[in-house]
């Protein structure tokens, strides 16, 4: 399946370059390690063979957008492509430079829940197949199978893909994820129930042991300023120190500044070395959004940006 | 050589503690790191892979006070940090890492002696364990050592089942083993096993680099822009790679004040994929992300050797594992450009 | 042929910490320009006032207390010591707090660091100098220790320019140079400027212009990073060799003693190993990006 669908993948990108429809294509290759996949830039249609689809492509390559040249052809899962658009309501790429090619995707298989659940790291494990609701992971102690759910990537657990019109061209057929909303709604519901006392202790805990490698802003295609203001110094918003106060405010502000923007594509937690449960908060910002507007960031490319657009009429006490 | 049962090591860890304040490899705070050790926890005793965030910041903390100051009716009053570094004795640290800390001290003696950084050198004890299960992002051997080299430790530790070997290599060390509870001569069965478990550790590593050619092609290769520009363009710059590198040591200076005017002065971790790092009002050497790529890969693999003799890598792959894109500098360094010879022999004679 | 070393790279081994600053306090501000402030400053310290030595070129790390640090050389020259002085350019942070500053403030001094200009070298030579703004900061240094000492050097030319007249900093030194017939001293604006009966023109260009002489000459050039890397050429068609230009590169800095890593060329650091270098060994480092 996962052959087919990469075949169709190919021929439709080598056919692109061909014709001159674009002239650099952004898509997933192999990685290094085992079960890695890597963002792959290419332009020249000998590298064509090089790409690849499969449940392992976690990254959002439209990171990578504003800065490449010319007419792009980008490989998207439905996540990912909202935040093409994203970037194309927020004026940071026209909408016309961008090829955005469709690829079904039944969710991301996340490799530190396969780890925690076999107590093996990813070196130890052979092969991870995946059929209809179950993963089948072997390793030298033999094979276990898991459900989905269970190791698929909390922000696909939350998925509500479906509705998107913006593809150019869809490789294959689009297909359900196998989300479960209950589940990944349960991390939100368990901060909800606490006392704010409670959260603080929470936060203060996971902010504790961030290092400001600032991955999370960097892996964000939808954190796109070109100085962030936690480089700024006049004034200075926060320490450069990595005290755990000024590590949550970064987060609290830059989780202000993606809202109505950001897609909960998960990168941002998958990105961070010391697992801050960041899809706490972009899953949140994301319900608050939806909620309080009624919008829903990158879904439409004509419709203005949500933080960027006041209607006098809005019912919003706070500016009067 | 000498061995301790496993079951045994608590006792030994015990008596430490008395002397030191002893880290091992933790997970308990939620991400991977040395971490003071709880008295309970010996899941390291049978499991222990190199920690995501290295030993380095038992070093070179990520927050590190310098001094503190108070203003008072005729001035400044500095008040300089403790000299003295608590003793910190580090249990379970691996040869790349251990490798890692006698590469950056080369930098903290170098000149001018770096007090910070020394203190806790010198009263640091490092209690290494050999690597026994590398990962696939490892290639230590292709550095001129392996998982199981011992020469950068104060003690060396390898796992043959139920027991450690261990050897002691420095006076420090001997002198920390020294009246040990259940601490018995080791067996030449028992040195003939860990000799074993040691070359099979080796035998585990399969990704490689070739230092000489790669010395060869630097040179030339620094010039080929476009080379650059296609290794960088799925980097991201953050600071991943530099921050989790064991000899990445690059820092920031900043102050923090009090309302009453008190404050310190800290350092933090800095990083050269971060385009503010070399940011100056006018001009930026590296504000494109090429160059900075660039530059990390030649601060580790020209520049470090060129000022300190040795390569500034232990090849622990933390910057390929940790990575949010798997950017693997070995891809970079097998395939760095030839360049023509008589290029290179230009570049590396002085003119 | 190996590269002169001309610029001794005699390392400033400190005692004790080198991070702890060495409390000062302003005795004088003189305001050069609308952006450009010269500080004049002594150690609270009665020993260091009077044990604290500097070679013209090396700088210094500045501190304001609970604001942060920043790097400049000193301005003044160490032939006269009864006070030191840096001039400060407000761009950031630090510069601005320390324009906010009155006398008597207290500022904080890690230093001197680096290498220095290479005296014994210019000895008996004529000297060409070239500035271009508060580049004339290190050069002044030098250029007062030259003429402190006059006997011991040749021919001085002092080449000066900045964007405006209202730019031009040290106006009092340049008119003391101007005074000075052992100088042949020019200044420069960019552009004409009402009330401006001086020359007219970029640095290089009159540079070209003056043509000074490369037989046993030395040039040291100070400025902009692009007026240096258009006066090297210019310089080279009036026959001077690259190991007779000298310029201080300017990176940013941190720590001041070559640990903290952001002024890192190539195998060098600037903070520990310049920042005085000869064109000739800039050329030779393994790093272009100077």
């Amino acid at each position: 399946m996962t052959k087919e669908l990469e075949n169709k993948l190919r021929e439709e990108v080598r056919n692109l370059l061909e014709k001159g429809k674009v002239d650099r294509v952004i898509g997933y290759g192999a990685g290094s390690l085992r079960f890695a996949a890597t963002p792959l830039i290419i332009s020249d249609k000998a590298d064509v063979d090089r790409l690849i689809i499969n449940p392992f492509i976690h990254n959002n390559l439209s990171v990578f957008l504003p800065d490449v040249s010319g007419k792009v052809a980008i490989v998207a899962k439905e996540c990912d492509a909202r935040s093409i658009i994203s970037l194309v309501q927020n004026k940071q790429i026209p909408r016309e430079n961008v090829y955005i090619i469709g690829v079904p995707c039944s969710g991301i298989i996340d490799l530190g829940k396969v780890e925690k659940l076999t107590g093996l790291d990813r070196d130890e494990i052979d092969d991870i197949s995946w059929q209809g609701d179950k993963v089948t992971i072997a390793s030298a102690g033999g094979a276990k199978e898991f459900t989905a759910q269970e190791v698929l990537a909390d922000s696909c657990l939350g998925c509500d893909a479906g509705g998107f019109r913006e593809f150019d061209l869809v490789i294959g057929e689009m297909k359900p994820v196998a989300a479960d909303k209950e589940l990944i709604r349960k991390r939100i519901k368990d901060m909800e129930a606490m006392s704010p006392a409670e959260r603080w202790e929470f936060w203060k805990n996971e902010f504790s042991r961030c290092i400001r490698c600032y991955a999370c802003r960097q892996i964000c295609p939808v954190c796109f300023c070109d100085r962030c203001f936690v480089e700024e110094t006049e004034p200075q918003w926060i320490s450069p120190l990595p005290r755990w106060q000024d590590n949550l405010i970064f987060q609290a502000v830059r989780m202000m500044h993606v809202a109505g923007r950001c897609t909960d594509c998960g990168e941002c937690e998958r990105a961070c070395p010391v697992n801050i449960p960041l899809g706490i908060l972009t899953g949140k910002m994301e319900d608050i959004v939806e909620e309080l507007f009624e919008y829903r960031a990158g879904m439409d490319k004509d419709a203005p940006p949500l933080m960027a657009a006041y209607q006098p009429e809005e019912a919003e006490d706070l500016i009067r | 050589m000498k061995k301790i049962k496993k079951q045994s090591v608590r006792g030994l860890l015990e008596k430490w503690q008395k002397d030191f304040s002893v880290f091992v490899p933790s997970k308990a705070s939620g991400s991977s790191q040395m971490a003071v050790w709880d008295g309970q926890d010996l899941a390291f005793l049978d499991r222990n892979r190199n920690t995501v965030v290295p030993p380095k910041a038992n070093f070179l903390p990520n927050i590190e006070k310098m001094f503190g100051f108070r203003k008072e009716e005729d001035g400044y009053v500095l008040e300089p940090a403790d000299e003295d570094a608590p003793r910190q004795l580090i249990f379970g640290i691996h040869p790349c890492d251990a490798r890692a800390i006698a590469i950056i001290d080369m930098v903290f003696r170098d000149a001018y002696e770096d007090k910070y950084y020394l203190s806790r050198r010198q009263n640091t004890v490092l209690v290494g364990m050999a690597c026994a299960a590398p990962y696939d992002n490892c290639f230590c051997t292709s550095l001129g050592f392996g998982p199981a080299d011992a020469t950068d430790v104060d003690i060396m530790l390898t796992d043959i089942g139920d027991s450690f070997v261990i050897e002691e290599i420095t006076d420090r060390g001997k002198e920390a083993v020294a009246g040990a509870k259940d601490v018995v001569e080791a067996t030449p069965a028992d040195e003939k096993k860990a000799g074993e478990v040691k070359a099979s550790a080796r035998a585990m590593l399969s990704k490689e680099i070739d230092t000489d050619e790669i010395a060869k092609r630097l040179p030339a290769a620094f010039d080929d822009k476009s080379f650059w520009e296609e290794i960088a363009a799925k980097c991201v710059s953050c600071g991943i790679c530099t921050f989790l590198c064991p000899t990445c040591y690059c820092f920031d200076i900043n102050d923090e004040m009090l309302k009453d005017g008190s404050g310190a002065r800290y350092r933090n971790w800095d990083c050269c994929s971060f385009a503010v790092y070399t940011r100056m009002p006018a001009e930026n050497p590296r504000e494109e992300k090429w160059r900075r790529v660039r530059q990390k890969v030649y601060h580790k693999y020209s520049f470090y050797p060129e000022l300190f003799g040795i390569i500034g890598c232990t090849g622990c792959g933390r910057c390929i594992r940790q990575c949010p894109v798997n950017w693997d500098i070995t891809e970079t360094l097998n395939n760095l450009p030839a360049g023509s010879a008589a290029r290179t022999e230009e570049k590396q004679k002085p003119s | 042929m190996t590269i002169a070393d001309i610029s001794h790279r005699k390392r400033y081994l400190a005692e004790g910490n080198a991070y702890l600053p060495h409390i000062a306090v302003i005795e004088k501000i003189i305001n050069e320009t609308p952006t450009v402030k010269t500080f004049h400053f002594n150690f609270k310290d009665e020993k260091l006032r009077k044990e604290f030595t500097f070679e013209s070129g090396q700088f210094g790390e500045y501190s304001i207390l609970g604001v942060g640090e920043a790097t400049f050389c000193v301005s003044s020259s160490p032939t006269r010591m009864d006070h030191l002085e840096c001039a400060v350019a407000r761009v950031g942070k630090v510069t601005n707090a320390l324009h906010r500053l009155g006398v008597g403030a207290e500022i904080g001094f890690r230093g001197p660091f680096g290498n220095s200009f290479p005296l014994d070298y210019m000895a008996g030579k004529d000297l060409v100098f070239v500035a271009g703004g508060i580049g004339l900061a290190p050069l002044r240094s030098l250029i007062w220790n030259v003429l402190d000492n006059r006997a011991k050097y040749g021919k001085v030319d002092i080449i000066y320019g900045a964007r405006t007249p209202r730019d031009l900093c040290f106006k009092y030194d340049l008119e003391a140079w101007e005074k000075d017939s052992s100088v042949n001293m020019t200044t420069t604006v960019d552009r004409e400027a009402p009330d401006w009966t001086g020359n007219v023109g970029f640095v290089p260009a009159v540079t070209e212009k003056v043509a000074p002489s490369a037989k046993n000459a030395v040039a040291i050039v100070c400025g902009p990073p692009i007026m240096i890397r258009f006066t090297f050429p210019v310089l080279e068609k009036l026959g001077f060799t690259p190991a007779q230009m000298i310029t201080t590169l300017e990176k940013r800095m941190k720590c001041g003693i070559g640990k903290c890593g952001r002024c890192n060329i190539g195998e060098i650091y600037v903070c520990r190993d310049g920042p005085v270098f000869s064109y000739e060994e800039i050329k030779s480092f393994s790093s272009d990006e100077v």
